[in-house]
């Protein structure tokens, strides 16, 4: 379990452009190091959006996303709905926050 | 004796397989990432390799991209899809992503991605069961992954 996690979320006329970045290293798994070895895969693999309990979208996502991932997001929504994050990597590591839309 | 002990055993041992993937969000589809061509990532991701282009739906991604390592991508759609994808189709697995959208999302998704080389961008969406796309090239000037 991991709060590293940002989140920001803001609503301007009934649409709320929500950012997420997770600090992650991202490993595909198929690039190699200064030795020459492959670096094992380390990415986020899974991830589950949901706005008041209700859920709002379910990601699955493969290896060729970049380290540190950023998503940004659209919905209907209004100020002080609460927006909830989760996301697992390939080695079940789950990290996840919550924010309250601005 | 043996027998029963084999028996007893596997049972705790699928019962505890069978918990798993409860644990997980929704369930990670490992095949539909690993396809290596993009033909086959469509087939196993879509079940379909035949779409509709359409000009309802617009990637927005720099013509080059001088870190392939981020390469901002933006889909969004006018379309009210309830699923969103996106492929590369020269990166060693073509899928990028999966999205499953409810309610009130809408149409819109970004993020930073990895290239191997200069390839063509997919974006599919789903709307009423049937899938659209739409395609653009990107060239990077620096190679990672």
């Amino acid at each position: 379990m991991s709060s590293s996690v940002r989140i920001f979320a803001r609503e301007e006329s009934g649409t709320v452009q929500v950012k997420v970045i997770i600090p992650h290293p991202n490993e595909s798994g198929t690039r190699k190091d200064e030795q020459g070895n492959l670096v094992p895969a380390h990415f986020i693999k899974e991830g589950a959006i949901s706005l008041n309990s209700n859920p709002l979208f379910e990601i699955q996502l493969g290896p060729s996303v970049s380290k540190d991932p950023f998503f940004q997001f659209r919905f209907a929504g209004k100020k002080g709905d609460m927006l909830h994050v989760s996301f697992l990597d390939n080695k079940d590591v789950h990290y996840v926050a919550e924010t309250v839309v601005q | 004796m043996k027998r029963r002990q084999f028996l007893v055993s596997g049972a705790i041992f699928s019962a505890f397989l069978s918990m798993r993937p409860a644990r997980l969000l929704a369930g990670w589809n490992s095949t539909i990432f690993q396809q290596s061509s993009l033909d086959a990532a469509f087939l196993n991701a879509l079940g379909t390799k035949n779409l509709v282009r359409s000009n309802e739906i617009t990637i927005v991604a720099p013509p080059v991209a001088s870190d392939s390592a981020a390469v901002p991508v933006e889909i969004h759609s006018s379309l009210t899809c309830d699923q969103l994808f996106l492929f590369v189709e020269k990166n060693l697995t073509p899928l990028v992503f999966k999205c499953d959208l409810h309610g009130s999302m809408q149409s819109f998704f970004s993020l930073n991605i990895k290239m191997r080389e200069g390839s063509a961008l997919y974006a599919v969406v789903r709307e009423n069961g049937k899938y659209f796309m739409t395609s653009v090239q990107v060239e990077v000037m620096a190679q990672a992954c």
